[in-house]
Parts: structure tokens; sequence; C-alpha cells
């Protein structure tokens, strides 16, 4: 029997453990079987991946950062969802308001995420130090820090950041779109209310992250299984709906110049062995 | 599982899939804290004579972290129960002491409940509804 290729996730919620079983059982009946490793938080994900525990990391962009950074740049990014592709976030605020441009947020507070969420954090507030605004010394900072080590993934951070905007205890919060788009439509923000201030450049998101040393072949056996998937083909639809996409990309590192310029600007990974 | 006479198909012991086709042990454990407290109810219900129209409970179990159930690597905890929730409804004309009579005597007797009681959270409510 083939020796399975381990796929490691970070999981906050045993529910998305569904996902990867629809996934792992796909991987199967495609004759390329994969056993899922789960892991409370990036930094678990990312030593293990560097260890050679794991062949493939799930990793957020700022995980796919950590992991170039403590190899050495040598790793790769070898897929990601078509929905991982050039995201944008958004700094909000009360449309009746009196916050019409960034300039504006100079002495206010902004609320935004856990302080490793790429788009609800780090970009946002390198949105602001592009602008000339640093945060803690010119603009206040209201860092929602819910599950920290998730970098994000879960929406929590988010949505309190909204909260404090709609409390009035920040003058403007700190979103990924994909949000902004479920939140506007669900009822949980109410467009007429609040504005989008500002929009971030565009960014990319997830992606499969390897080793160096990860054999070709194998990693070509995992992609060629995992672009199979057709978004067309109703057995496939629902693990893709699940996982938010409706096609596998090849993965690439252009998208992540942009977290990369606030990670180094706010010194994220200072005081951390690389 | 066999029980005597009868049978029944038990699935995972516990599940995260909503679309699963099985009822967990974990789903059955609560459910027969849920017949053992109206089932119990409505045998020293009939002992005593208290006339009773319906009785219904809502159960709920929180594990301490289900995480580590699937060996998430970091977790800490276990994947027991921490907590269990039984508020049970009683529709009856009988009076108030009447009815408190039958709750207290079938806590007393109750297996599950004096099972679980020490062991865990177990938070047990009443209300009689007409």
């Amino acid at each position: 029997m083939e020796k399975p290729i381990l796929v490691g996730a970070v999981l906050y919620n045993p529910k998305v453990s569904v996902i990867w079983d629809i996934i792992a059982e796909f991987f199967q009946a495609n004759g390329c079987p994969i056993d899922t490793v789960f892991y409370t938080n990036y930094e678990l994900q990312a030593e293990a991946l560097l260890k050679g525990h794991i062949d493939i990391a799930w990793n957020s962009p700022l995980a796919w950062l950590d992991a170039q950074r403590q190899s050495g740049h040598t790793c790769r990014a070898i897929a990601m969802r078509d929905t991982d592709r050039d995201r944008v976030s958004y700094l909000i605020t009360k449309a009746q308001g009196r916050i019409k441009t960034i300039e504006d947020l100079r002495g206010k507070t902004v609320a935004v995420g856990a302080k490793d969420s790429p788009q609800a954090t780090l970009i946002p507030l390198g949105l602001l130090q592009r602008h000339g605004l640093q945060p803690g010394r010119d603009v206040q900072v209201r860092r929602c820090d819910l599950m920290v080590g998730k970098h994000g993934d879960h929406i929590g951070g988010e949505l309190e950041a909204f909260q404090c905007l709609a409390a009035g205890e920040a003058d403007a919060s700190a979103l990924i779109d994909l949000n902004w788009q479920t939140w506007t439509q669900d009822g949980t923000i109410n467009p007429h209310e609040y504005t989008i201030l500002a929009t971030t450049e565009p960014f990319d998101h997830c992606c499969f992250t390897v080793r160096a040393d990860f054999p070709p072949e194998r990693e070509q056996q995992f992609l060629r299984v995992l672009f199979a998937m057709r978004y067309d083909n109703p057995k496939h639809r629902e693990m893709m709906d699940l996982e938010g996409l409706k096609a596998w990309m090849p993965g690439r590192t252009s998208g992540y110049g942009l977290l990369h310029e606030a990670v180094e600007r706010q010194q994220f990974f200072a005081g951390t062995q690389p | 599982m066999f029980a005597r006479t009868h049978q029944y198909r038990v699935g995972a012991p516990v599940q995260f899939d909503a679309a699963y086709d099985a009822i967990t042990a974990l789903e059955y454990v609560l459910g027969a804290i849920g017949a053992d407290v109206v089932n119990g109810f409505q045998t020293v219900a009939r002992k005593r004579r208290v006339e009773v129209d319906h009785v219904e409970a809502v159960v709920e179990g929180e594990l301490n972290n289900p995480l580590t159930y699937l060996g998430v690597v970091g977790e800490s905890g276990h994947p027991g129960l921490e907590r269990v929730v039984v508020k049970v409804y009683v529709a009856s004309l009988a009076t108030e002491a009447e009815i408190q009579r039958v709750w207290q005597e079938m806590l007393a007797k109750s297996p599950l409940v004096r099972t679980f009681q020490p062991a865990i959270r177990f938070e047990l409510s009443l209300q009689v509804v007409l």
C-alpha cells in the first residue's frame, strides 16, 4: 500500500474537519491517499512542515511568509483556491460620520482583528502606514484578539471589530472583502449605514506549501488529483462549496508582497527565531 | 448493539457532520438521559396517581474540547462531556406541590441523573406548562 501524503491544516472548529474528510475520500478514490494532521495554530504547523512531520501544509498567507522566513526562502507554494487570489481588505466607517478620507483617521481609533490576521490587521494597518499614519502613534488601534494563532481564519475578530465601530468605540474597522459581501447581504451590516473608506491593494490568501525536498513525483500526483476537481461535477461541488472555491489554481507567490511589506513595517516577526 | 431482545445501530463516538447518517454514541447518551428523566417522571407520576398530560425534555451536551477528539496537535483538555443541560416540560393540571414531589422522587431514583450529577456540570430544570 502506498504511503499517504501527510497534509497539515489548522482547525479552529471541529466542523471544518468534515471538509477534510471529504477531500481525503476524494484523494483516496483517485489513487492518491492523503492523511490529514490537524494543528491548533499555524506556528505548530510551520514547525511540523519544516521538520518533515508533514509533507504539505495548508497555509495562511502569514504562515507562508513564516515558512519562507524559517526555511531560507526554499519552500514552494504549489496550489491555491481561485478565491485566494486578488482579495482586498476594506477600512469601513459610518456613512454619515465625519471620516471621509484615511487622513481623517489621524487621532482616531481603528478597530482591527486578531494581531496575526493578515486581512483584518496586518494589511489594513499597512495601508495606514502607506498613508503616513503610524498605528499607535497617529491612530489608536483597537485590536480584537480572538483566537490568536489562527491567523484570522476565525471571523470573530473581524466581527468584533465591526461591532466596535457600530458601538461608537472606533471610527473605522477593518475586514476582508468576502466578509463585507456576506455581512451586507445577511443583515449583519446595513450597507446604507456604513461605507467603504479605503481599499487595500490586492493580495493572495492561503496556499498549499511544500518543502524544497518534497519529491516532484509526489507533488505531481497530489496536484493531478487536486486539479481534477470540477465545479460542474455535482460530486465535487459540495466539497468545493464547503472550501469556498470554484477552481483550484497553481500556487503563486506574487500576491504576498503586500503582506510581506506590512509584516516588515510592523516588525511582526521581530524577536522570533528565523 | 443488542439489549435483551432488541437491537439498534450506533454510529461513531462523535460526529461533526450534520448530514451524518447514524446516531452517534454521544447522542445516544444524551438521548438516554432525556428518556430516563421523561419516562422516570411518568412512572413516578402514575405510581403517585398524579395526572400528567405530556412530558418532554430538551437535552444539550457540551464537550470539554471536541478538537481533542480529532487529535488536533497543540490542543489541551479532553473530549468528554463537560456540561449537560436538561430542560423538562410537564403539561399537567396537578398542583405545583404534587408535581414537585414527583420531580424530586424521579431525580432520586434516576440511574443516569445519579450517575452524571456528581461527575459533571449537570443542570436540570423543570417547567410546568398548561
